[in-house]
């Protein structure tokens, strides 16, 4: 019938597209902001708002993480909202990255000269920092990785930071509790190959491994989404060690130990600071017994603040915070407090008070950054006993 | 709307980048062979630049064009035996390509595994600086730091895209092109023509992963960053998305499908949890309704035709 | 004899993989066989439908089969929402081969994301039926499930052989895989059949589904893909079309992935699959069980 209607039609479309793609989300006015600026809006009670942004692993593989994070967050932002009246107003801007750093650079880009935030929290991947991390440097905006355990992270530049602590903190700590308890001489090594975190929790596991002087038998690894690890722990099995180190996300991670249990492999294991989540329980079920874990948070911690922040995530969400909840959860307070601080919402003003953090007392333990912004925190050694973390 | 926010410069910048992905995709098409090794090669031209980049401090344009010319030399060894098959065998022999690149990329010492290449130096760095050499600072012109090289790194990207496209389409028009139509028409009929029909598939093979292998550079230097898992299977539907979703007759069919694809999700922000699904959504629907694509070959010829009488009528006006 | 046991203990690993990748080719090879397409939402199908039946029995004590049924049925149901928006749009004159690829790969990320809408894209746990016990037959030890899942994928593959080869309707759907125009003229309704064929193949997907999440005790979202993949990879081994070339080349291809991590490097046991694809490609580009065209 009408073909040339319809080539109209496209031909608008096209051409909408450019446009609509040059707005980038449409019917926004916003002006471009001036280097160091971030909507600041000071009402007349002195009350500062301030609009922060979040990449996140909302949507695809990664979407776990980005879920635990994006719940932390909003729990934070309501206790704060509330805690804060009258002085500081905090608004989250949500955005996917989907674990794509076009993604992730596409949204810190649109945060910082679109939406105006005065600061950014995310993206949920040591890679995607990596990406975006440079953009929000240059542009003068802090950024605020709560979940980039990778080394040189805070390397980028002086607007970056992290309460996220480096694996090389985590692990040997626990590696090197464990081995004063059991006293294990020989050690084999199982980790994700395709996964940036694994891969460097791997590395920390082999170096401390060597000074401590322990044999190593032998490693293997495996990719991020197989459910078949029954091939390499038989092989180790055969290796016989007296310490199993995985370094995996829960979601495998938990698979492993189920099945090295299951094989009979009785060596004690410890865990990287990815195994930190009650779905490990669930899923490993009586396997999980014995498992050592360093990590910075602990649902269990008798804690005062922790307990507290545990039954609220509870209540609201229906399950217990995992550590990826627990650092967006810390990652809010800090700017927060931050930006009191700061009596103002400016991008310089708050990047100075974040990189002047002390003893600040979250949920996932004390956290300090030293001069180079580095996180400074303790990380507790866990246990898994009765189907709970407990201090080891 | 306002073009010199750096967010819509770093969208265009990326739309740009697809773009060129799109014609490489296209020309491979163009003599009906389906190829899915496209992230492979991009993985190739993109460590291979940035390697050279970082390690080997070599200038960045010659990285670049280094790293395609990689990607084009394994893609001339590996077309060699791979091209003989045909269709959904070919497709899916370039796909399992392309996860045995990735899975090379993450066992080396020199890529640094699943960990990948950071702190790559930019474009818009390289520019600025070449740029400042010469006398010209971001103030002088009236805009940001930020702002110039976003913009210094679009232009450089557009320069390239125009480059690339006035080629293909005077490729579309020389001898070369018209036996990569003969050839996808049907591939009996131009053998008993005459044509070398080995040759002319491997050239389009060769150009295809060349400009693959190019974009995996600009990639790389774009984000700063470089990991294996930046080219896994999603990179692989992303870029066939373009053809089959833009339509892959002409080359306006994958570039408006790249435009489409790499816009949409950034207009679909505000609804950011539902953009997969959305973005599924579409794919299943375009299919339904226009199995060829949005752009067919005959799509402008209709709208020219239209714009030619109305002038031809205007004209007559005017007599 | 150590080596001698563990080489063993690995083939039974081999199997056991091997079979669960068998179960999903057969989702592959039947539709691929009828449609000549590749349905690249499979996986995700099948995955969907298990979560369905598993979320069920975790949450209201389903019993198990019970669940398993829950599971075949909704894996079936996406089957068949599948054909009538992503397939049979596409079955018109001139729509070329490589749309039905996009438009299920398009369902499979609507599926996928479904997922993560519904269940969260965690893992679910599965809750353990047989108990681990694990029987010792002398070289070899294997879990009560993982026999399970050795035997009810030959059952599965036998009576779709013998079902596909013998009765009325397999030879119907051998009919209209041969050549869908001549099927129709011969009275057979071929909407009909590859509608019936759509459901059978992804309800098979639901039994692998949910035999995958008893032997490995969870099922994550994501597993659609990197399964799906292996499936894939069975069907160009086997032959595409060919329910015996599923057959073997799926323990094949499970034994070779796990000697190639027991006796070489577990790293590249993703490069396995696909390399083992172009190889055969290569030399044998119909598949192993593949008739030439």
């Amino acid at each position: 019938m009408n073909k040339k209607r319809f080539s109209q039609l496209l031909a608008t479309c096209l051409l909408g597209t450019t446009i609509l793609a040059g707005c980038g989300g449409g019917a926004s006015t916003s002006t471009p902001a001036p280097a160091g600026g971030g909507e600041a809006q000071q009402s007349a009670g002195g009350e500062i708002t301030a609009k922060i942004g979040v990449v996140s692993f909302l949507s695809g593989t990664g979407a776990a993480y980005g879920e635990a994070q994006k719940a932390g967050l909003e729990l934070a932002l309501a206790e704060l909202n509330e805690a804060n009246k009258g002085k500081l107003k905090i608004e989250l801007q949500m955005e996917d990255s989907g674990g794509k750093k076009e993604s992730a650079i596409n949204a810190v880009n649109k945060l910082i000269n679109q939406d105006n935030v005065v600061a950014i929290i995310g993206p949920t991947l040591s890679g995607e920092m990596f990406a975006a991390g440079p953009v929000a440097n240059e542009a003068e905006t802090p950024i605020f990785g709560i979940s980039n355990t990778a080394e040189g992270i805070n390397d980028i530049g002086e607007y970056v930071f992290r309460n996220s602590l480096p694996e090389s903190i985590a692990i040997p700590t626990a590696m090197k509790a464990a081995q004063e308890k059991k006293g294990f001489k020989k050690a084999a090594f199982i980790y994700a190959a395709n996964d940036d975190f694994s891969v460097s929790g791997f590395k920390t596991m082999k170096a401390t491994a060597e000074q401590m002087g322990l044999e190593n038998l032998g490693e293997a690894t495996f990719s991020n989404g197989d459910v078949d690890f029954s091939a390499q722990l038989t092989k180790i099995k055969e290796l016989n060690p007296d310490v199993l180190l995985v370094s995996a996300l829960y979601k495998e991670g938990s698979l492993v130990v189920k099945k090295a249990r299951e094989l009979g492999i009785t060596a004690t294991i410890i865990g990287g600071n990815g195994f930190n989540n009650p779905q490990v329980f669930e899923i490993a079920g009586d396997a999980a017994e014995g498992l050592i874990v360093a990590t910075p948070f602990s649902p269990e911690k008798q804690d005062e603040k922790v307990q507290t922040f545990v039954k609220a995530f509870e209540a609201k969400y229906g399950k217990k915070p995992d550590q990826f909840a627990a650092q967006a959860y810390d990652g809010l307070y800090i700017i927060a407090q931050s930006l009191l601080a700061a009596g103002k919402a400016d991008r310089n003003a708050l990047r100075d008070q974040l990189a002047q953090l002390k003893d600040f007392q979250g949920v996932s333990g004390k956290l300090s950054f030293d001069e180079k912004r580095t996180p400074v925190g303790e990380a507790v050694v866990v246990e898994v006993k009765g189907g709970k973390f407990v201090p080891f | 709307m306002d073009l010199l926010n750096p967010y819509n410069l770093q969208v265009i910048t990326f739309i740009v980048l697809n773009g060129i992905l799109a014609i490489s995709i296209y020309i491979t098409l163009m003599t009906g062979q389906l190829s899915l090794g496209h992230a492979g090669f991009m993985s190739i031209g993109a460590y291979t630049a940035s390697i050279l980049t970082k390690q080997a401090d070599l200038p960045l344009f010659a990285a670049l064009l280094l790293g395609a010319l990689a990607a084009g030399l394994i893609a001339l060894l590996i077309g060699a035996p791979t091209l003989k098959l045909h269709g959904l065998y070919l497709a899916i022999a370039t796909l399992g390509f392309g996860e045995v690149v990735r899975v090379i990329m993450l066992n080396m010492e020199i890529t640094n595994g699943a960990l990948g290449l950071t702190g790559l130096k930019s474009i818009g760095n390289t520019l600025y600086e070449w740029q400042k050499a010469i006398g010209v600072s971001a103030q002088s012109v009236g805009v940001s730091v930020m702002q110039m090289k976003a913009l210094l790194t679009l232009f450089f990207l557009v320069l390239l895209f125009a480059v690339i496209l006035f080629l293909t389409l005077r490729l579309n028009r020389s001898r070369i092109g018209r036996a990569f139509e003969a050839i996808k028409a049907d591939e009996t009929a131009a053998k008993a023509m005459g044509l070398q029909i080995s040759y002319y598939k491997m050239l389009a093979f060769i150009i295809g992963s060349v400009l693959a292998g190019f974009c995996g550079g600009l990639f790389a230097h774009i984000t700063t960053t470089v990991t294996p898992d930046d080219f896994n299977y999603h990179k692989v539907v992303e870029i066939l998305s373009f053809a089959v979703i833009g339509g892959s007759e002409i080359v306006w069919g994958p570039l408006f499908g790249a435009l489409l694809l790499t816009s949409l999700p950034e207009l679909l922000r505000s609804l950011a949890e539902y953009k997969m699904i959305m973005y599924g959504a579409i794919m299943v629907l375009v299919m339904a309704f226009r199995p060829h694509g949005l752009i067919a070959a005959d799509t402008f010829q209709k709208l020219f035709r239209r714009r030619s009488k109305q002038a031809s009528a205007a004209k007559k006006e005017e007599f | 004899m150590r080596w001698f046991n563990l080489f063993w203990q690995q083939l039974a690993n081999g199997l056991i993989v091997g079979s669960t990748y068998s179960l999903i080719a057969l989702g592959y090879t039947l539709i691929f066989g009828v449609l000549g397409i590749i349905n690249m939402a499979h996986g995700q199908i099948f995955i969907f439908g298990s979560l369905v039946g598993l979320a069920l029995m975790t949450s209201t004590d389903l019993p198990l089969p019970v669940a398993f049924v829950v599971a075949i049925v909704v894996s079936a149901i996406l089957g068949i929402i599948l054909e009538y928006t992503a397939l049979r749009p596409l079955r018109k004159k001139n729509v070329p081969h490589l749309a039905s690829l996009i438009s299920t790969i398009g369902f499979a990320t609507l599926v996928e994301e479904g997922m993560h809408k519904l269940f969260g894209a965690d893992s679910r746990s599965f809750p353990e039926v047989f108990g681990g016990k694990v029987f010792d037959l002398g070289i070899m030890q294997i879990r009560g499930v993982d026999l399970l899942i050795i035997g009810i994928s030959l059952v599965l593959m036998f009576v779709l052989h013998f079902w596909i080869t013998r009765t009325k309707l397999g030879k119907a759907i051998r009919a209209t895989a041969e050549n869908s125009d001549t099927a129709s003229i011969l009275g057979i309704n071929t909407n009909l059949v590859i509608v019936l064929t759509v459901m059978i193949a992804s309800g098979l997907g639901g039994i692998a589904g949910m035999m995958i999440g008893m032997t490995y005790s969870a099922l994550i979202p994501s597993m659609g893909l990197t399964l799906g993949f292996k499936g894939l990879a069975v069907l160009i081994l086997g032959g595409v079309g060919s329910i015996p070339g599923a057959m073997v080349c799926g323990v094949l291809l499970g034994v070779i992935e796990v000697f190639a991590v027991a006796y070489g490097d577990s790293s590249y046991r993703d490069a396995v699959a696909f390399g083992l694809i172009i190889l055969i490609l290569l030399i044998r580009p119909q598949g192993l069980f593949g008739s030439k065209a």
